[in-house]
């Protein structure tokens, strides 16, 4: 089995688009797939990381930061109190270009840091591009957040709010793009070439590896990933939000479904987003509805919201995950080999 | 003609002078090894040499090409069209609430159509104005001296040697562990023949051709150390002396002129340093000359051309091994003054 194995991205990807005829025969208070659209979107930014921390073994807590900037980027080209206004793909290419001029502009000096230093600064700079949106209010329009963004409108047809199905497949298909790009990509010399560095620097540097290259094109791809992201978050939302929506806290999400998935497995990435994600907007709100459905509990009960709770299980599965399943849900295929032997 | 080329190395690390005036020469397909006492300084000259060091003084001449690039065409304009960049995109980040004001708020009236000629003027004149010139020229300066301090650094490389012809092995084997035998060979191809970004990420036509040819390479390869059988097993699986062998095939596949060997015997049963040294014999007779360090004595007395002695960072003996054998100074070394009388 281990061609199903390695190719259980697509799996996951063809059930993905099942799930809303699924949704049709459930009944009303167990439907789920319009829950799917900000798993789909964080799955993306989970696989720009992937890039970077699973294969090239670069540790990236930024992530958030190129999120906002392909966010921004989107809102500004679309927007009509701006006179840019693109339309989808246009604003899309955008944002993925200032992306990737950003990551550029953040690898350059700081690639040639070793581990933890690079850490640090990629740290450092989502706290930057934060500040940066949230004082240039001239351009970002500060606290306030962009809006509203128009509705995306492709070959003529209008995406309306009310209706999430073609939402669902535009995000679902913009996925399946990355998704079979990423997997290309890491079949081939320029995965090989990522992973190499990762194994041992010195070594495929010893072997004609440019590793500085090698490292900035993993942090370009990664880099345009997140950034598309965000742009697909900002037009799901309908509005880039306040800037504090790009913190620190979506960056760690973010590495915590690759971790949970598996370092370096794009079906791991996959599951981690659904496992991260679903558990918030899918499962909580499940049990809330059923928990208010409830006449014997009262409503002042702190334990009637899954808020007020959420975060202790949330702690405790990932402390049970790293001693039982550290090497994370379906790790690569290579760590798979490995124990098999 | 000489291959490689050492001319007084010296390697010091604070006071230690771990290689002092060190000098050897090898010749088109030749086998010359170094020998010399624990902590004689051997490994340290071939890190100088290979770069992954910057030697502290001394020339190595690889190829008849000073391994120590000098500063060419290439590097003066990358180095100005980079401080060109940073002087402009200084004075864009630097004054991007002006600019917007000026260019984009002063000229756009909510819906109306936006007077792009008007703006781009309008940007021109701010970007040659007086305002903007100290901002164009900090950043010029800084993006300068960044460029300069990267070439400086990496005017010795391990890469840039290996992609002239200079390959190695490791005392203490560094494979890519987590890939598989076969993968291990393909890093080193892909170096110098793989797929770039967008033949690999879209796969494009000319992306199968090179795949083919990278297999068809690595397979030879693999036969040629007679690890053919193994090719799809994890690297890390592999018994200790096969790693060597991999190592040794990882090598040859950069399509090396002058292979070093860094204690490739170290840990090999008599039988196994047999087969290594008839697998050396065979790399000679590839025409790929061979720099060894060793301490099996067994080794290096049958296979070198010349031996080259070292103790305590400085050449002590240089000749054929019966030669050396005989040198007084090199029985000192090894035995001590008593044995040497």
């Amino acid at each position: 089995m281990p061609r199903l194995r390695s190719n259980l991205h697509f799996v996951f990807l063809a059930v993905a688009a099942l799930c809303p005829l699924l949704d049709t025969l459930l009944p009303e208070q167990l439907r789920f797939a319009d829950a799917l659209r900000p798993i789909f979107i964080f799955a993306l930014l989970g696989l720009g990381l992937n890039v970077v921390t699973g294969f090239t073994g670069l540790l990236n807590l930024g992530a958030a930061g190129f999120m906002a900037i392909g966010g921004y980027s989107y809102a500004i080209a679309t927007c009509d109190i701006y006179p840019f206004q693109l339309g989808f793909f246009g604003a899309l290419l955008m944002s993925a270009l200032t992306g990737m001029t950003a990551g550029i502009l953040l690898g350059l000096p700081t690639l040639r840091l070793r581990g933890d230093y690079l850490a640090i600064a990629t740290l450092g700079f989502g706290e930057i591009v934060q500040s940066i949106i949230r004082n240039l209010d001239v351009i970002t329009k500060g606290t306030q957040g962009i809006n509203p963004i128009p509705a995306p409108i492709l070959f003529g047809y209008v995406f309306q709010p009310e209706n999430y199905l073609p939402w669902y497949y535009l995000f679902w298909s913009i996925l399946t793009v990355a998704v079979v790009v990423v997997s290309n990509l890491e079949r081939s010399s320029v995965g090989r070439r990522w992973i190499s560095v990762r194994e041992d620097e010195l070594a495929s540097a010893c072997m004609g590896t440019d590793v500085v290259r090698a490292k900035m094109s993993a942090f370009i791809v990664g880099a345009i990933l997140c950034s598309i992201a965000g742009a697909l978050w900002v037009s799901y939302l309908g509005s880039t939000g306040e800037p504090g929506n790009y913190d620190f806290q979506i960056s760690i999400i973010a590495l915590c479904m690759v971790i949970v998935g598996g370092l370096g497995s794009i079906p791991g990435v996959l599951l981690g987003a659904l496992v991260m994600i679903g558990f918030n907007s899918i499962l909580l709100t499940k049990i809330a509805a059923w928990i208010n459905s409830l006449s014997t509990v009262s409503s002042t009960n702190v334990l009637a919201s899954p808020n007020n709770w959420k975060y202790l299980i949330f702690g405790l599965a990932l402390v049970v995950m790293m001693r039982f399943k550290p090497e994370g849900l379906l790790p690569a295929g290579r760590h798979y080999h490995r124990r098999g032997k | 003609m000489s291959v490689l080329l050492v001319n007084s190395l010296c390697m010091r690390f604070g006071g230690l002078v771990a290689v002092n005036n060190v000098s050897l020469k090898v010749d088109t397909g030749q086998i010359v090894s170094v020998i010399g006492p624990n902590g004689a300084g051997k490994t340290t000259a071939f890190n100088a040499i290979t770069g992954v060091y910057p030697p502290s003084s001394g020339e190595v001449i690889f190829n008849g090409i000073n391994a120590r690039r000098g500063l060419d065409g290439a590097n003066v304009i990358a180095i100005v069209s980079t401080a060109l960049l940073a002087g402009f995109l200084l004075l864009l980040i630097c004054n991007a609430q002006t600019i917007w004001e000026q260019v984009i708020n002063a000229h756009y009236v909510y819906l109306e159509p936006f007077p792009w000629t008007k703006a781009v003027r309008e940007f021109g004149s701010f970007v040659f104005s007086s305002a903007a010139w100290p901002y164009f020229v900090s950043g010029f300066l800084l993006g300068g001296a960044g460029a300069t301090a990267i070439w400086f650094r990496s005017r010795t490389s391990p890469f840039i040697l290996c992609k002239a012809g200079m390959a190695r092995t490791f005392q203490n084997i560094r494979l890519f562990q987590e890939m598989s035998v076969i993968e291990n060979v393909l890093v080193a191809i892909d170096a110098r023949a793989g797929a770039n970004l967008f033949e690999a990420g879209l796969r494009l036509p000319s992306f199968f051709g090179k795949r083919r040819a990278a297999l068809k390479a690595a397979r030879e390869l693999l036969d040629f150390v007679q690890l053919e059988k193994f090719a799809n097993q994890p690297a890390s699986a592999l018994p200790y002396g096969y790693q060597r062998r991999l190592e040794i095939a990882r090598a040859l596949a950069t399509h090396p002129k002058l292979l070093l060997l860094d204690e490739p015997a170290a840990g090999m049963n008599p039988a196994e340093s047999e087969e290594l040294i008839t697998l050396i014999e065979r790399i000679s007779e590839r025409g790929v000359a061979v720099l060894l360090i060793e301490h099996h004595m067994k080794v290096v007395m049958s296979i070198s051309d010349r031996i080259v002695v070292l103790d305590y960072g400085n050449k002590i003996a240089e000749g054929s091994a019966a030669e050396v054998r005989a040198n007084p100074r090199v029985i000192e070394a090894y035995l001590g003054k008593e044995a040497a009388r």
